[in-house]
């Protein structure tokens, strides 16, 4: 990068360092600071020393204890997300039983799908908002896809019940494709989720509740559907 | 969102040499050998933790769960004040920590660190997604007193010394400094909503953010050091 083309003036060289340590910049700021970074070494040295210092700042909060319930929901979600990559093989239902699962469900739901598709930018990699059919009342998803990959966004979900999670599909065709995506709701009701791998050519993005560990074929009907075509 | 660790320097991902490197050298950790596995965890450091967590392994990251989900929440309440927040936070935090595991690399700081950073930018994101209307305005009174970690062990006596030693090195900076850096650190404001809220223009702002840094960081020597 030239040094027109740098938006940070030589004069503000190193004023944003504090800041950045600190979390202060907005977000237009942050990626313009980012990108000073890469070709400022006077900045990345300014930066490497405040760190430190924001980096112990933590300690100054008072010590609390985490609460017990909050460590059975993460290592619930995480033994199962383990347990359910351990077992993962190979897919071995036949694709006469995900027809089965599909056919109904998937067929009458896109009948009522409500779509709506926002591109968003321009110039670079193109951003797409997809707003999903949920069937929970209240609720609501949205798909956002940036290239080949998309990342759901969820609001007013209901968490699932005990020994159940929230798992990612990808559909191809008849089939619905598992992912690595398992999650939970938080108490707010949302949920940020990548999805794994990239959805090229895929029909839809899907989500239903899953025994914990996931499964291999869906066993129930999703409750978010987001069309990709 | 914000990336996990995205205030820190930018994520490395492991080469795959780097990691073949790291299996060989840990191979004699697994925790499924013999013997108790989560006692056997108990006694490594973070960072060997980290490379069984890397490989999916949940027993070694509940033992580093356990080592920092105070100190996590601790940082989260403080900059939410409100339980249910803060409990969102540090779920979004650690769920994401153990998501991305393959990007922790030790030659970028300690565990600790990296979880802590992954907190607070994930609190900076529940922040800045509420109205300032609500801000501030439902605190849990008391959760303080309820929730106060007792000092169990030597190793957390320690840290609250350190922890003074920070908090004084914070509490002798002239009020405007400790106060930007309290106002941005903890309330997850912006310097351009700080400036305003100070009426105060944005170049002072950004001053009395790196002054007061800078002297925190001639008092306390080396940071790195009081916060292993």
């Amino acid at each position: 990068m030239s040094a027109d083309e740098d938006p940070i003036r030589s004069d503000d060289c190193a004023a944003n360092a504090a800041p950045y340590v600190l979390g202060a910049l907005g977000e237009a700021e942050y990626d313009a600071f980012r990108t000073h970074l890469e070709t400022c070494a006077i900045c990345r040295e300014e930066v490497a020393a405040l760190q430190l210092v924001a980096d112990a700042l933590p300690a100054v909060a008072p010590p609390l204890s985490a609460p017990e319930e909050l460590k059975r929901r993460v290592m619930a979600e995480v033994r199962s997300e383990a347990g359910w990559q351990r077992s993962r093989a190979p897919a071995t239902s036949s694709p006469r039983a995900r027809r089965r699962w599909l056919a109904p469900s998937i067929a009458a739901a896109a009948a009522a799908v409500a779509l709506a598709v926002i591109a968003i930018g321009g110039g670079g990699t193109s951003v797409r908002v997809i707003h999903a059919q949920v069937l929970a009342p209240h609720a609501s998803a949205s798909l956002r896809l940036t290239g080949g990959h998309a990342e759901l966004d969820i609001a007013g979900m209901p968490q699932t019940p005990v020994n159940r999670v929230y798992e990612v599909w990808v559909k191809r065709g008849s089939s619905a494709q598992p992912t690595d995506a398992l999650f939970t709701i938080t108490s707010a009701g949302r949920a940020t989720v990548g999805v794994p791998g990239s959805v090229a050519g895929a029909e839809a993005v899907l989500v239903t509740s899953e025994p914990l560990g996931g499964s291999r074929v869906p066993t129930r009907a999703p409750v978010i559907i987001a069309n990709l075509s | 969102m914000r990336e996990c660790g995205r205030l820190r320097a930018a994520p490395v991902i492991q080469s795959p040499t780097a990691l073949v490197r790291m299996g060989t050298m840990f191979k004699h950790l697994r925790s499924n050998d013999a013997g108790d596995p989560k006692e056997r965890l108990h006694v490594l450091a973070d960072e060997e933790l980290m490379h069984l967590v890397y490989r999916g392994d949940a027993t070694a990251f509940e033992v580093v769960y356990d080592r920092h989900a105070d100190a996590a929440f601790s940082l989260a309440y403080r900059m939410c004040a409100q339980r249910p927040l803060a409990e969102d936070v540090v779920q979004e935090a650690f769920l994401s920590l153990w998501r991305s595991r393959a990007r922790y690399d030790r030659q970028r700081g300690s565990v600790r660190t990296w979880v802590l950073g992954i907190v607070h930018n994930r609190a900076i994101d529940a922040l800045r997604r509420r109205s300032t209307r609500d801000r501030g305005l439902v605190h849990d009174e008391g959760i303080a007193e309820r929730l106060v970690a007792p000092e169990r062990t030597d190793a957390e006596f320690a840290r609250r010394e350190e922890a003074r030693e920070i908090r004084d090195a914070l509490e002798q900076l002239p009020d405007e400094q400790s106060r930007v850096i309290e106002l941005a650190y903890f309330g997850g404001m912006t310097q351009t909503q700080i400036a305003s809220m100070l009426d105060t223009p944005l170049g002072t702002i950004k001053g009395r953010m790196r002054l007061g840094l800078a002297k925190m960081r001639m008092t306390l020597g080396d940071p790195a050091e009081v916060v292993r």
